[in-house]
């Protein structure tokens, strides 16, 4: 009877935790998972390399070939057509005004239709400037055709409905900016591609019928950015740095945070002014601390201040120069120490709280020194909160950043982060700046998952 | 007689050891005291000498900061020169109220986003808690690093890149599985039994909330916002990616690191130091509670 409305209970589904960690999750979904997975795209993908070529010229009509960026064309004929209005903003068109005219033509027939400014000169325009008069332009040439067509649309590919002569008068009843399409043709493995292209993707060299394909409107997959981060002069030297930095940093950063943990706990008197001093580290800009220890190891910093003042050192030693890059990284060192160990510390403080009193007493009476105690009795509880230390700790130290930055500028000693700003920054290769931003990303996740596998195996091992 | 007297003996000389053992015990345990007292001073003074270095750099004169070598004794002389050059200095106040800004949204942002979660995951146990905890722990270690570069150039796109309300967006994010953590910590410490006693006295679960634990976790979501408040005013990484021209005073500060004088430099560090300091020290229970519940 006592178990029928748990059951009960359990059937009727609840939906109000749902409801309120929705919010939380679609925040999270769309700022984490969503970057996650754009940066892996941006690493593997070059967006606009590839130009496709068209048939006609018009976008509808299917493609013959693609062309890659930086190919050499030849322009052979070009051509005005109609583009939407918002198209107009974007960069690299190559536009020409077309007017709606209104015309008597040689037999006295009225003509409405479309051509190109060039075909005319304005004679009158309205209050605005805009053009409302004009006449025919004579053509100038030898083989030249002295009509100048008129279209039933703003576009060449259009019907041709009337031709007008030299200096026949127009009336202007509208006017629209079109874009030109080349015809081009170039190769691509050895075939020759030839159709028409919008002529914001060529750059046309002037005074020759010679264009370049500068820009393409398709991507393709590529492994170029991760080839080209592996051989960057960088790469090396920043993965070596960030793994010799963990390799150091973090064991130090354990025993102290122990250490800590246990004077805390050896209930001292003013052991809570301890903990506060202790932690007061826990939120400190890592920019800030950069500088704090800049300014002991600089050359007229407190370090040379203080060697000088004990006499040890009669002129002040440089310890953050290109020659002496074992200093950078010993200053960088402290300073990941002194600024991360407290937030070790807490966990492990909170984690020795959970320890049962009893327990430690018990070890202390049955005569087991305090080596003892912290290997066979603290170490093995604190393990859930060591395991959990132990996987930020690894991943926030790949991506030290703001210290090394300012203890040693960034150049001599080097990071991956600070190479994914590099790439950003300064040289504006955001595809390059993903991949090594992705690399980080990799690392973390191979690491967390050898932790967890390290210590799950471990587990079987002793149970 | 003899045996007697030799029994008497023994028993004097046990006496007389554990005397000596319990002497022994003693003095271990005052040695150990000392030891124990020795090493907190010690790593106390491994904090607190860098602070110290730092503040008495800010509030010297700009030729006390370039001299060499530099006194040791803090503050002389004192002078408010140095943190004058830094805050008159090209960006900075406009760096700072960029930084207030992007704080005050991120933390008005992530309490409204992170509260309901915390309150789901320390009141219900439904199908998937354990999942949602797990992930946002691991989001919490996420690197940050990571997350910059797409965003930037999704907000390029989107024409919202350099802006601080863009910048508060990923703030928000960043600092989100912390406040839903401290938070959840907060609803976690009072007892459901008092909603549960308002209920049956006939308030409505909204009621219960707003009247009974509303105003007994305000401390405590004043605690997050603290935090929230740190986390957005230190961070540099994103701050320097997503802004260009509205950048925040830790952005302001890394883009001119390379050419700024050592004045600069340590007031900028101290300026940034000192809010943090006092906020987390205010505000460290609640971390403490929080890594308590979650290596459980």
């Amino acid at each position: 009877m006592s178990t029928q409305p748990k059951s009960q209970k359990r059937k009727k589904l609840n939906w109000a935790p749902y409801l309120l960690i929705v919010p939380s999750f679609v925040y999270l979904l769309v700022f984490f998972a969503w970057p996650m997975v754009q940066s892996l795209i941006l690493t593997v993908r070059e967006d606009n390399v590839l130009l496709r070529i068209h048939e006609e010229p018009t976008l509808s009509i299917g493609s013959v070939g693609l062309l890659p960026r930086g190919e050499m064309v030849t322009i052979i004929e070009q051509q005005a057509n109609i583009i939407s209005e918002d198209e107009l903003d974007e960069p690299g068109l190559i536009t020409e005004v077309w007017f709606e005219i209104r015309a008597e033509d040689e037999s006295g027939e009225l003509v409405e239709g479309w051509s190109p400014e060039r075909r005319f000169r304005v004679r009158e325009t309205d209050e605005d400037g805009r053009p409302i008069m004009a006449t025919v332009r004579p053509v100038i040439g030898v083989d030249a055709d002295p009509l100048t067509s008129i279209y039933s649309e703003p576009s060449e590919s259009s019907e041709i409905i009337a031709s007008l002569e030299a200096q026949t008068p127009v009336d202007i009843v509208d006017q629209r900016t079109l874009e030109i399409w080349f015809q081009v043709s170039g190769e691509q493995d050895g075939e020759t591609i030839s159709g028409w292209v919008q002529s914001r993707y060529i750059r046309a060299f002037p005074d020759s019928d010679e264009g370049r394909v500068n820009q393409g409107d398709t991507g393709q997959f590529t492994t170029r950015y991760i080839r080209r981060m592996i051989n960057d002069r960088f790469f090396w030297p920043a993965l070596r740095t960030t793994l010799l930095l963990m390799v150091i940093i973090i064991p130090i950063q354990f025993v102290l945070a122990i250490i800590m943990a246990l004077v805390v706990q050896t209930n001292l008197k003013g052991s809570s002014i301890f903990l506060g001093i202790f932690s007061i580290a826990l939120g400190l800009s890592d920019l800030a601390v950069g500088i704090v220890w800049y300014s002991i190891f600089t050359h007229s910093g407190y370090l040379n201040s203080i060697l000088q003042g004990l006499g040890l050192i009669s002129a002040p030693i440089t310890y953050l120069s290109a020659s002496t890059r074992h200093w950078i990284i010993i200053a960088i060192v402290l300073a990941e120490v002194w600024r991360a160990t407290s937030l070790v510390m807490v966990i492990v403080v909170s984690g020795m709280q959970a320890i049962s009193q009893d327990v430690l007493e018990a070890a202390e009476v049955y005569g087991a020194t305090l080596w003892q105690r912290v290997k066979y009795v603290i170490l093995p509880l604190l393990k859930p909160s060591l395991q959990v230390a132990l996987i930020l700790r690894t991943i926030l130290a790949l991506q030290v950043f703001a210290v090394v930055m300012a203890i040693g500028g960034g150049d001599v000693v080097t990071v991956l982060a600070r190479e994914t700003y590099r790439q950003y920054y300064d040289l504006r290769n955001f595809n390059m700046a993903a991949a090594y931003a992705t690399f980080i990303l990799i690392l973390s996740m191979i690491t967390a998952v050898f932790y967890l596998r390290a210590i799950r195996t471990q587990e079987e091992v002793s149970g | 007689m003899k045996e007697n007297h030799s029994n008497k003996n023994e028993k004097a000389e046990t006496a007389a050891d554990m005397k000596a053992i319990h002497e022994k015990m003693k003095r271990m345990q005052k040695l150990r005291k000392a030891l124990a007292y020795f090493v907190a001073i010690a790593i106390s003074l491994w904090v607190l000498i860098p602070i110290i270095f730092i503040t008495s750099m800010a509030l010297t004169t700009p030729q006390m900061v370039r001299s060499y070598p530099k006194s040791i004794l803090p503050f002389i002389p004192f002078s408010l020169d140095t943190l004058r050059f830094f805050l008159g200095s090209y960006g900075i106040l406009d760096g700072i109220i960029n930084s207030i800004v992007v704080a005050a949204i991120t933390i008005v942002l992530s309490t409204i986003i992170a509260a309901p979660a915390g309150y789901a995951i320390s009141r219900y146990v439904f199908r998937g808690r354990d999942a949602f905890r797990l992930s946002i722990l691991a989001v919490r270690a996420f690197p940050i690093v990571v997350l910059s570069i797409p965003l930037a150039v999704a907000f390029l796109q989107l024409g919202i890149y350099d802006n601080v309300f863009s910048l508060a967006l990923m703030h928000t994010a960043l600092v989100l599985p912390t406040a839903i953590l401290v938070l959840g910590s907060v609803f976690a410490s009072i007892p459901y039994e008092l909603e549960e006693a308002a209920m049956v006295f006939g308030c409505s679960p909204v009621q219960a909330f707003r009247y009974v634990v509303f105003p007994l976790v305000l401390p405590g979501i004043a605690a997050a916002a603290i935090f929230s408040f740190v986390l957005s005013w230190n961070e540099v990484f994103a701050a320097s990616i997503l802004t260009i021209q509205n950048r925040t005073l830790p952005a302001q500060v890394l883009a001119t690191l390379a050419y700024s004088p050592d004045p600069y430099k340590f007031a900028g560090s101290f300026f940034m130091l000192i809010p943090a300091i006092i906020f987390i020290f205010m505000i460290r229970r609640y971390l403490f509670n929080m890594w308590g519940q979650m290596s459980k």
